[in-house]
């Protein structure tokens, strides 16, 4: 219905165009210049309003982000006013301007292009290589991006339906005009999201209208209009539009107002602010669905009419200033939650505003490096009081950013009701918590320091990565899920599990990381300690039987669950594979052990490829299959895993160098000693 | 891979002592495990490349297999010998040979489980079959239908297009026929012989009129020629096809034909729509349709009850309501849906999807079952409880081991680092 | 507990054997079948057994009910003939050097499936591939009757069906489809390429001349 909607919306532009003109206005670039920022209440009263998005009732802060995320990649909008100062707006408040400054919002630079070649292409003066332009800037390519766009948009689609056939890959640029286009795109329905109720101030395409209806604009009060309509339907309305208006004065105005309805209706879709009518239905609408609700049965009309009135309350109370602004969005946003509450819906979104808002994640990256640093001058003494001082508060510190890891993962399970894990992003802040814990542990029964070492690379390691895959995925981190993941319990028990047998992976691979490295760097110092080594050897042997016992049991949970849900144990399906394959490897190392073909530096190095088999499963079967993902986010993937099996492959390298050298060794002292085979304990 | 014994005795009479030697040893373990690895990721890996189904039966579904690594063409062992490999060595190796300690009660427990596994596993793969079952609601039915595997028959039909029995030519055989392969086949009941050629296992009839007909070699029946195929990867959505001739034993001119499994039906509302011709006064039909089988009850869609998440057009949920119809049994209603299936009577019933694709909400949809026998369904779960226990008693031990251990040692030599 | 495996040798073996059946296999066997299995389509041709045209098929048995037919009103363009209307087809005209072009007005009660429905049966019929809803919604629009028409012209290998499997590569397609819930209106044009391209302008003067003969006065010409 939406798409077709949007077709249909596409003609009717066009139509319009046919009178109108094309070219775009000169804007005064003053427009940021005079910017006066929101006050904190106005703007934490604003994101606490709902919206029903992807399936879900949420805080509009929670779009704002995401919005936001997706056009510029990071936090926060900056620019310098006139008196030299600068502003850093961050996504609440930047949405604020979005809705109900959008003359201002349209100078803001909140769309990141990489490279400047896919602005030359559209037609606008390029700025930096890597640059950020405002809406206004992009304006004159808005009809080559929009053109370039539809066509990259359907270059994309047969990709994926010719099972990716080469011929139709986009390239860089063609992908970044395709996002570029979208982001554009989004960002005019977000401006128009309240044109009915601002009159005459036509954000977006105003230039598109005739001069009649630019004129007529400015009289026309679009909710009160509402009533005076006869009842059609959108089909109806499209056709009317369409058909040449008649001769009369009257005609021509009641054809112009009608297409002003059309138009605004059609701007105001996506952001679904209201809640419907009929407490049964669990579908929020926009205001744009009200305005053709309401056209259409004149039953509906009054109560569009309020809601409508509403928001137009809103953007009258905004012109009046920001005291007004404040109380009327105050009591809007009391009524919507009333509202909801009564649904069910938008109860945790004061615990949603307060998990970002905290940025608890990006907090506990801060103290992982403080702990890093710290350790670091630790190693400066080793020995010394001052030097386990250190540790220990390094130690300390890596244990508040677990701490504050494990907030933040509460508050997404209490938010969605569910387990930690439902999806990907959730996996990286679980395995690095659980990798962190672990590492911990580990310290706490050896004080040998490699376990806070564990611990707060992890955490760096870890917390870097789920900042940077959210940005780079931009979309709500706590979606909807498909019907077969909707199980608390398996999502409980199976994915859990699994995922701590990952962290355990990898915490074996740190482990073995520091052992060859220690053991390498000491070919050339001569100074080792054979106690310390075979403590680690110990411990990495544990790690990996913990491993073993969590992926194992995680692996046949999957399979029963699989079982269950649609009656196959096992189906060599990629992912499934790719936990076989780390369950095969750990008892590769626990038989090779046996069988006396691995000792110590064996369960070092074979602990690295257990890392390689563990990030391919993890990351590299998901875009083995078809697109899933969009082009840049695979590209991105398989860089970094060869460039992190390119640095494990390094070790390995080094693990060989050392063993050959341990075999050197012993073939020349074994002629006396009797060989027999070691007999692990 | 030898044994590493000190004198290696090789005379007849040690042979079983070192074949015994051999099958229980570590070293045997390890290199299982290591081609287990290898082969279960060139397995994900041809995935891309063939599809689960043809992957799966390439590499693990197999004896051996070739494989080209880093271009270089390499004989490997395939899943099933490694898995009977494995079986055997850690039958005879950690049950049978393994001194019994508590200290290595946790490994056998453990080592019992995995047995059962890969038990289950293979009576999974040798015994249990698994299709589907597609109802509009008001539909009933006691027949599933097969994913993948197509068979050949031939009904006597009515006028009105009714046919109360079948010849039928079964899908073990017709699948194994090659392209430029020709087959007589006959039933004594039947007063013509059916040959059958060009089988494709993914084909597309195409309009000789139509220009891609231009490139399309073989015979042309009725306007049009039979194109075969790549097989696609998903094997469920091939559709073979292949010429017919019918030759009536009476000496009459023989019927040509070219029959496609698309004639059959994407929707389980649609009826087949046969090649048909007439020997004698008779009217036949011939078309490829799924194979069969029937269950010992029947089930009827009361209602499929689909939901999306509001607003957008992802599924939060579908399930069925059923009725089931047995001999001798009151009806039952019941409920199928995601993550709880339907067990009775030795098969299980599971929501696997919907249909057709495309289907706006407020249009009529059907519900798909995925209908499975496996006797050794349970095992797994049985499996896990038993290795689950076996490793972590195994797991408590070590580690009590381990922190008094290192404890001690910390305590005793404190200078370390 | 080494049975499996032997199984597992033995079992791919009888597979085997199985299915190496020599060139005449007797392999045909018999058996009745159930009620769900028992019910055929009998169609006529391999076009509708393969899926060509049954949509086609199925609008020959829908559309018998006929139109409430109000008088048509229009001018013949020069060069075209016109035929005797059918039960279809309420006005019917060839044109061309041997009358292989074709142009015809059919009127359907009610929506007549669907725009997009009637759209993809004419692309279908020209060997072309499917629209989406949303490319059809994107089609142009022509005045027909006063009101917009979407505007179809597809080249390529005609194949008409309704019971013929005559094809005609090198054609031309366009047409007029009016849906509405009121009735749906169709006018098509089908010939050689060439031809439909010289008569593009008698069709259009054809489509603008149409009316409806409300009985009344005013509307003239034969």
């Amino acid at each position: 219905m939406k798409n077709l909607l949007t077709a249909l919306t596409l003609g009717c532009l066009a139509l319009m165009a046919g009178t109108g003109t094309l070219q775009s206005r000169e804007l005064p670039k003053s427009a940021l210049q005079n910017y006066v920022p929101w006050k904190e209440d106005t703007v934490h009263t604003f994101e606490n309003l709902l919206v029903q998005h992807e399936g879900r009732v949420k805080p509009l802060y929670t779009v704002a982000r995401f919005t936001l995320m997706q056009f510029l990649g990071r936090s926060a909008v900056s620019f310098e006013t006139k008196d030299g100062e600068q502003h850093k707006l961050h996504y609440a408040a930047w949405f604020l301007d979005v809705l109900f400054r959008g003359e201002i919002a349209k100078d803001m630079p909140v769309f990141i292009v990489d490279d400047s070649a896919a602005v030359v292409q559209i037609g606008v003066s390029p700025k930096a290589k890597r640059d950020r332009y405002s809406y206004n800037e992009l304006l004159a390519g808005r009809a080559k991006l929009a053109e370039l766009g539809a066509q990259y948009a359907e270059k994309q689609d047969q990709y994926e339906k010719s099972e990716k056939d080469p011929q139709y890959e986009l390239d860089r640029i063609e992908g970044m005009i395709l996002t570029l286009g979208r982001n554009v795109s989004s960002f005019e329905y977000l401006l128009g999201q309240f044109g009915f109720a601002r009159k005459g101030e036509l954000l977006v395409n105003g230039n598109i209208l005739p001069p009649e209806l630019t004129e007529l604009a400015k009289r026309l009060d679009t909710v009160e209009m509402i009533d005076k309509m006869p009842e059609m339907t959108l089909d109806q309305l499209v056709q009317t539009i369409r058909q040449q208006p008649g001769e009369t004065e009257e005609e021509r105005m009641f054809s112009g107002a009608l297409r002003l309805f059309f138009f605004h209706a059609n701007s105001a879709r996506g952001l679904n602010f209201f809640p419907p009518q009929d407490p049964e239905k669990e579908e929020w609408t926009s205001a744009g669905d009200l305005m053709l609700a309401g056209l259409e049965s004149k039953e509906m009309r009054p109560w569009v009419k309020t809601q409508l009135a509403g928001v137009q309350g809103l953007v009258n109370a905004k012109n009046e200033g920001e005291e007004a602004f404040h109380a009327a969005l105050r009591s809007y946003s009391d009524a919507q939650h009333a509202t909801a509450e009564a649904r069910g819906e938008g109860t945790h979104s004061e615990l949603e505003i307060h998990l970002y808002r905290g940025k608890w994640f990006s907090n506990s990256l801060v103290f992982f490096i403080l702990a890093f640093v710290v350790m670091a001058f630790s190693w400066l003494t080793p020995a010394s009081k001052t030097g386990k001082r250190l540790l220990f508060a390094a130690g300390v510190l890596a244990f508040i950013g677990l701490a504050l890891n494990i907030y933040g993962i509460t508050l997404r399970c209490l938010i969605r009701e569910r387990p930690p894990i439902t999806n990907l992003y959730d996996t990286v802040i679980f395995i690095t918590g659980t990798a962190v814990l672990l590492g911990l542990i580990l310290e706490y029964y050896t004080r040998l320091g490699v376990g806070t070492l564990v611990a707060v690379v992890s955490g760096v390691l870890g917390m870097f990565l789920s900042i940077k895959y959210e940005a780079k995925e931009a979309t709500d981190t706590m979606g909807q899920l498909v019907a077969v993941l909707d199980t608390n319990f398996w999502l409980a028990t199976h994915v859990t599990i699994i995922n701590i047998g990952y962290a355990a992976a990898l915490v074996a691979a740190l482990i073995g990381l520091v052992y060859l490295t220690g053991r390498f760097a000491a070919l050339f110092h001569k100074r080792e300690n054979p106690d310390f080594y075979k403590l680690l050897t110990r411990m990495n042997y544990g790690i990996i039987c913990f491993c073993l016992f969590f992926s194992l049991v995680g692996t046949v949970l999957g399979g029963i669950w699989a079982n269950y849900s649609w009656g196959r144990f096992w189906g060599w399906d990629p992912k499934e594979n790719g936990a076989l394959m780390i369950c095969l490897w750990t008892l590769v190392v626990l038989h090779g052990r046996f069988a006396g073909w691995i000792r110590e530096i064996g369960i070092h190095t074979n602990s690295l490829i257990l890392a390689i088999i563990t990030t391919f499963s993890w990351w590299g079967v998901n875009n083995l299959g078809v697109g899933l993902h969009s082009y840049g986010f695979t590209e991105g993937v398989w860089g970094a895993l060869y460039f992190s099996w390119g640095i494990l492959a390094i070790f390995l390298a080094m693990g060989v160098v050392l063993w050959l050298k341990e075999r050197g060794e012993r073939t020349t002292r074994r002629s006396g000693a009797p060989s027999g085979k070691e007999v692990p304990a | 891979m030898a044994s590493s014994s000190p004198s290696p005795d090789w005379s007849p009479r040690q042979w079983p002592r070192i074949f015994f030697r051999f099958f229980t040893s570590f070293k045997l373990a390890t290199v299982v495990l290591i081609f287990m690895t290898l082969v279960t990721l060139l397995g994900t890996l041809g995935q891309v490349e063939h599809g689960l189904h043809a992957a799966k039966e390439k590499y693990f579904h197999s004896f051996w297999f070739f494989d080209k690594i880093f271009g270089i063409p390499v004989l490997l062992p395939g899943g099933l010998l490694l898995m009977i490999l494995l079986f055997t060595n850690m039958t005879l190796g950690a049950i049978v040979k393994v001194k019994k300690r508590w200290k290595g009660v946790g490994m056998l427990i453990s080592h019992i489980g995995m047995l059962m596994l890969l038990a289950g596993g293979f009576v999974t793969w040798a015994f249990s079959t698994d299709g589907y079952m597609a109802l509009y609601s008001g539909m009933s039915s006691n027949r599933v239908e097969s994913y993948r595997e197509w068979q050949l028959e031939i009904v006597p039909l009515s006028k009105e297009g009714v046919a109360e029995k079948a010849w039928i030519y079964p899908a073990g055989y017709l699948e194994t026929m090659m392209p430029d392969e020709q087959r007589v086949i006959h039933a004594e009941s039947l007063p013509f012989d059916v040959v059958i050629n060009g089988y494709a296992k993914n084909a597309t009839p195409i309009p000789t009129a139509a220009p891609m007909a231009a490139g399309v070699t073989g015979k042309e029946i009725d306007g049009f020629k039979l194109s075969p195929q790549k097989p696609s990867k998903e094997a469920e959505q091939n559709l073979p096809g292949c010429f017919i001739e019918i030759r009536p034993r009476d000496g009459g001119a023989p019927i040509e034909a070219i029959l496609w499994a698309g004639s059959y039906r994407f929707d389980p509302r649609e009826n087949p729509m046969p090649f048909t011709f007439t020997v004698g006064d008779q009217l036949y039909g011939a078309l490829l349709v799924k194979k069969s089988w029937t269950v010992p009850f029947t089930v009827r869609l009361d209602e499929f009850i689909f939901e999306r998440h509001p607003g957008v057009s992802m599924a939060r949920n579908y399930e069925s309501r059923v009725t089931r119809f047995e001999e001798g049994q009151p009806e039952k209603p019941l409920e199928i849906k995601m993550n709880e299936p339907m067990r009775h009577a030795g098969y299980t019933f599971f929501q696997e999807s919907f249909g057709p694709s495309g289907a706006q909400p407020g249009d009529d949809m059907f519900s798909q079952f995925a209908v499975a026998n496996n006797p050794a369904d349970q095992w797994p779960l049985y499996s896990l409880i038993v290795t689950g226990v076996g490793l972590g008693v195994h797991f408590l031990i070590m580690l009590v081991q381990f922190t008094t251990r290192s404890r001690k040692r910390f305590q005793s030599n404190p200078a370390s680092t | 507990m080494t049975r499996p495996p032997v199984l597992s040798v033995s079992l791919p073996l009888a597979l085997l054997l199985v299915s190496c059946g020599g060139e005449d296999t007797p392999g045909l066997y018999e058996r009745s079948l159930s009620p769900s299995e028992k019910n055929f389509r009998l169609v006529e041709s391999s076009m509708d057994r393969f899926r060509y045209s049954t949509k086609a098929s199925e609008e020959t048995t829908t559309e018998s009910g006929g139109a409430a037919a109000a008088a048509l009103v229009y001018d013949t363009p020069a060069g075209w003939t016109e035929k005797p209307g059918s039960l279809m087809r309420d006005l019917n005209f060839t044109f061309g050097p041997n009358g292989e072009g074709e142009c015809y007005i059919a009127r359907l009660p009610g929506a007549g499936g669907g725009l997009a429905a009637n759209v993809n049966r004419w692309r279908s019929q020209m060997g072309a591939s499917a629209l989406t809803e949303e490319e059809v919604a994107a089609l142009p629009t022509r005045p027909l009757f006063g009101q917009p028409a979407r505007f179809v012209s597809v080249d390529g290998t005609f194949s008409p069906g309704m019971g013929s499997d005559q094809t005609f590569p090198n054609h031309r397609l366009m047409g007029l489809i009016l849906a509405s819930d009121a009735g749906a209106v169709f006018v098509k044009m089908t010939g050689p390429k060439d031809l439909v391209d010289q008569n593009s302008a008698a069709f259009d003067q054809f489509v603008s001349s149409l009316d409806v003969n409300t009985g009344g006065s005013g509307s003239g010409s034969n």
